[in-house]
């Protein structure tokens, strides 16, 4: 279904009228005068350059952003004089504590100035001299497979809300910008680097497949943030530093070095949010568990994808020999209790301690450190 | 939330007994033989990098995208080996030929070297508030109009990326390409509005419902030919006009590295046309007929006072009737090149010769 | 012993001094590089402000370099060819020289903006809109001249370097 504007442009005689004596000269000028705050806002930081930080003044600023949107339905940019005649963008999120985030602006500068590029910022001559293995080879191509495969979920899940977000909430939506191509980028790293060890392409994860398809259906921006950003980034920013240890080669860290930065910058704003939640909107809390509940439920079948499990512990224990495997395990169990360990910690921080003592993931963990001990 | 896992694996003692197993030692290693097609990607150019055109290799590439995409719903990386019950992610654009274009792989890859960031790549510093308070007014004007402008084009391939098919990729990526060029719009016009001493203009109703006209089309390919090459070249004409009346070196920038972006959405919008039309013949009559209705729309931008009338004044410099009869022959010059630059793409796109078809034309008379 | 003779400087418009500007590029690789992939050909036509046969020259760029001056444009396709009057280019190359970059009414976007002092001519409105995806590193392109010792036909020479950017007139 489309929206039609209230006005035929063409056909209005009024407005072609107007169009034609402006293109004459003869100017109204009433935008001139409106009463607005006129600010001439200047970097703070001349070496950081003029930031959002700097902008947030008055009733364009984010600061005095009011908990809620009630007067801009519109795509008019915070503080712009509203005339009578805006259209309504139909925005389903209009409340604050519903996407903010501490620091926001912040992440957001961070994501325009630490752009990077997959094609020329990795030293593929390099990778190319280095034949891995076929052990080595078809593990690290496996691990990149999935990597590949899963990392666009960060693309889809924010630019579906992005539309959703009344247009005040810009700096958020800019964010889910940068998001989107960190996301795109980190795809396209991932194949690009299965594609350049020799062994191509190997099996697609079906177990993460339904995590995936569990992190597209989220009944608010809030949980969507949390599924993502908190628990299935925090994890993969674990599993990025642990890739970076295990790495085959110098050119294969430095990738990993890479995206584990635009990751932690996702983690970092899923956390902000998080405690910004906790700490305006309560009431939430609830059905933040709740939704970790199923979330944390998809975290542990992950264990069924055996093609993420086993590269994993080659990788780390460097082969296939029966003593390669015994050290893989060793560091891959160490690995995957740091991850969770990681996670519970994150939960706290941001105002969610409470998680492990509800969480039957927490207990299976304790559990599993029990067997470890005994 | 409606989506939840098939089973509570919490309790699910072969899951346990398959983990503990692995973690004794015992590896399944069912992966290790299912390997897709041996590749090794590599530069053909080192100064260039490793592109996705030098990964255009085999079932991997995007020329074995087929034009109808009936069995892979799932994110299973292109070329990847598919395994049984793999979940259907709900897509709905899965016809090739609805968003592809021949030049998406070389923009993305243009996109993403030609980035900047406005904090730090245009001299604000340079800038000085209230030397020229009807330039300044004017300037911080137009950019509230740009900056709704861009926060529009930002939400049009978000509104889109969702829905389309993960085999796509190198479409996709270009999405989110176009999504940040948005962004970085939506910042530097904020910014150079706030710097301006003026502070913002205000929001033009006009403008406004015309874009939400565009943002709200109906399909994939109306939207690209709405956004990307209706409005999308009269935007990158707005750029090059800020950039000829810069008055300093960090307008000029500004609008020219603005310019550059807009002009890759323009580029893929003349391509996705020419390929769609090539694809699916059929779709000029509804195409031609979608422009016939909305092109008005861009008499709702560029015709809005809240942008005419600070053209006039940044091409006049003063509210004096002889430099305002010099500002409106730029805005009237302005608008007739855009406009023919218009035709000009629509027709290379396959749409046609518009210009006796179209409304536009008339408003000159 | 018999004395070398000085070389002859470079004269505009010449093969020349477009191959001094690709010289001067690739020794800010890193500039360019920063700006981002540059893939396009473009003429360039300079027409004698007295008639007679235009100067043209082919200029090839890929990746981050300019790979290819070539004298002359027939049978040299290309993405768009920018042509004037030889009073035009000179105003643009002696503000360039004297400012050390061309200020906002000699870039390259004004004066082909309405196509009045230098004129855009393409047969495929892609190739066009390639003059606007690389329009900073274009710019940047020609400012390299500012760094180049050459003489006009006449023999002079272009202003020396001063301080004060023009404003735009537009």
């Amino acid at each position: 279904m489309s929206y039609l504007s209230t006005t035929d442009f063409t056909e209005d005689q009024a407005f072609v009228d107007r169009f034609r004596r402006m293109m004459r000269g003869d100017l109204d000028l009433s935008w001139m005068d409106v009463p607005r705050e006129r600010v001439a806002c200047r970097p703070e930081n001349a070496r950081r350059g003029l930031t959002f930080r700097d902008l947030d003044v008055g009733a364009y600023g984010f600061t005095e952003m009011p908990e809620l949107i009630r007067e801009n339905r519109s795509f008019a940019p915070r503080g712009a004089v509203m005339p009578e005649g805006l259209p309504d963008l139909q925005a389903e999120v209009s409340r604050k504590s519903e996407v903010w985030a501490y620091n926001i602006e912040g992440y957001y500068e961070e994501a325009m100035t630490r752009q990077w590029n997959a094609t020329t910022d990795i030293p593929w001559a390099e990778l190319q001299s280095v034949d891995l293995p076929e052990d080595i080879g078809k593990a690290y191509a496996q691990l990149l497979t999935f990597l590949t495969e899963v990392e666009m979920i960060a693309t889809d899940v924010p630019a579906k809300w992005m539309g959703r977000l009344n247009a005040d909430f810009f700096e958020v939506k800019n964010f889910i910008a940068t998001q989107a191509m960190d996301e795109a980028r980190h795809a396209e790293i991932f194949r690009k680097r299965a594609l350049s060890t020799g062994w191509g392409l190997m099996r697609a994860s079906a177990q993460n497949e339904f995590n995936l398809k569990f992190l597209r259906d989220a009944d608010s921006f809030a949980e969507a943030s949390l599924a993502l950003h908190l628990q299935a980034e925090g994890m993969v920013l674990t599993l990025f530093r642990f890739s970076e240890y295990i790495s085959p080669t110098e050119g294969d860290k430095k990738l990993f070095r890479l995206v584990m930065q635009d990751e932690a910058r996702h983690v970092g704003y899923g956390m902000q949010h998080l405690k910004w939640v906790l700490d305006h909107f309560p009431e939430r809390r609830e059905a933040i568990h709740h939704h970790l509940d199923e979330a944390e439920n998809f975290v542990f079948g992950g264990g069924y994808a055996t093609e993420v499990l086993e590269p994993f512990i080659i990788l780390s224990g460097k082969g296939l020999k029966k003593e390669n495997i015994a050290e893989g395990v060793r560091i891959t169990n160490a690995f995957q209790l740091k991850q969770t360990d990681e996670y519970f910690e994150r939960l706290a921080k941001c105002g969610l301690p409470e998680r492990r003592e509800r969480s039957r993931l927490w207990k299976m963990v304790e559990m599993r450190k029990q067997t470890m001990a005994a | 939330m409606a989506y939840y896992a098939e089973k509570n694996f919490f309790e699910d003692e072969q899951l346990i007994e398959l983990v503990t197993s692995i973690l004794s030692g015992n590896l399944t290693l069912e992966w290790y033989q299912a390997q897709g097609a041996r590749v090794r990607a590599r530069p053909a150019d080192p100064r260039r990098g490793l592109t996705y055109e030098d990964c255009n290799l085999g079932p991997y590439g995007y020329d074995a995208i087929p034009e109808l995409i009936r069995n892979r719903y799932s994110m299973a990386a292109r070329g990847s080996v598919l395994v049984t019950k793999l979940p259907d992610l709900g897509y709905t654009v899965n016809r090739r030929s609805d968003v592809w274009s021949d030049n998406v792989v070389a923009l993305y890859e243009e996109a993403k070297s030609r980035r900047w960031a406005p904090a730090v790549d245009v001299p604000w510093g340079e800038l000085a508030a209230g030397a020229d308070p009807v330039r300044d007014a004017a300037r911080a004007q137009l950019c509230t109009l740009l900056e709704e402008v861009a926060l529009v084009a930002m939400e049009m391939p978000s509104k889109w990326v969702f829905s389309i098919n993960q085999e796509l990729l190198e479409l996709k990526s270009f999405l989110c390409a176009q999504m940040i060029d948005e962004a970085r719009h939506v910042e530097a016009c904020r910014k150079r509005a706030l710097a301006s001493g003026q502070g913002l203009g205000r929001a033009s109703t006009s403008a406004e419902q015309a874009l939400k006209e565009l943002l709200s089309a109906e399909t994939y390919p109306e939207a690209s030919l709405g956004m990307n090459l209706l409005l999308g070249g009269f935007v990158l004409a707005m750029y090059r006009a800020i950039a000829t009346l810069a008055e300093t070196r960090a307008d000029r920038l500004l609008g020219t590295l603005a310019m550059q972006d807009v002009a890759r959405s323009v580029a893929y919008g003349v391509g996705h046309m020419r390929y769609h039309l090539a694809h699916q013949p059929a779709k000029v009559v509804a195409l031609g007929e979608y422009l016939d209705r909305t092109e008005h729309v861009v008499l709702g931008i560029a015709g809005s006072p809240e942008f005419l009338e600070p053209l006039v004044l940044l091409a006049a410099g003063s509210l004096d009737r002889e430099r305002l009869a010099v500002g409106s022959r730029f805005a009237r010059r302005w608008f007739a090149a855009a406009l023919e630059e218009y035709f000009e793409r629509a027709a290379s796109a396959g749409l046609g010769d518009r210009r006796e078809r179209s409304r536009l034309p008339r408003l000159d008379s | 012993m018999p004395r070398v003779p000085a070389p002859s400087p470079i004269r505009f418009p010449s093969r020349e001094f477009f191959e001094a500007l690709r010289d001067a590029m690739r020794a800010e690789r890193e500039r360019f590089s920063r700006l981002g992939f540059f893939d396009t050909t473009f003429g360039v036509r300079i027409s004698p402000d007295n008639g007679g046969e235009p100067a043209e020259f082919a200029l090839r760029f890929e990746v981050f370099d300019c790979v290819r001056v070539m004298e002359g444009l027939a049978g040299v396709e290309t993405d768009f060819v920018v042509e004037g009057p030889f009073g035009a280019w000179r105003e643009m190359f002696d503000t360039i020289h004297a400012l050390g970059a061309a200020d906002t009414a000699q870039s390259l976007n004004t004066l082909t903006h309405f196509g009045e002092r230098l004129r855009v001519r393409y047969d495929d409105p892609d190739g066009h809109d390639k003059l606007y995806r690389f329009a900073e590193s274009i710019q940047e392109f020609l400012d390299l001249s500012a760094r180049v010792d050459y003489v006009y036909p006449d023999g002079s020479r272009p202003p020396a370097r001063r301080d004060e950017p023009r404003r735009s007139v537009p």
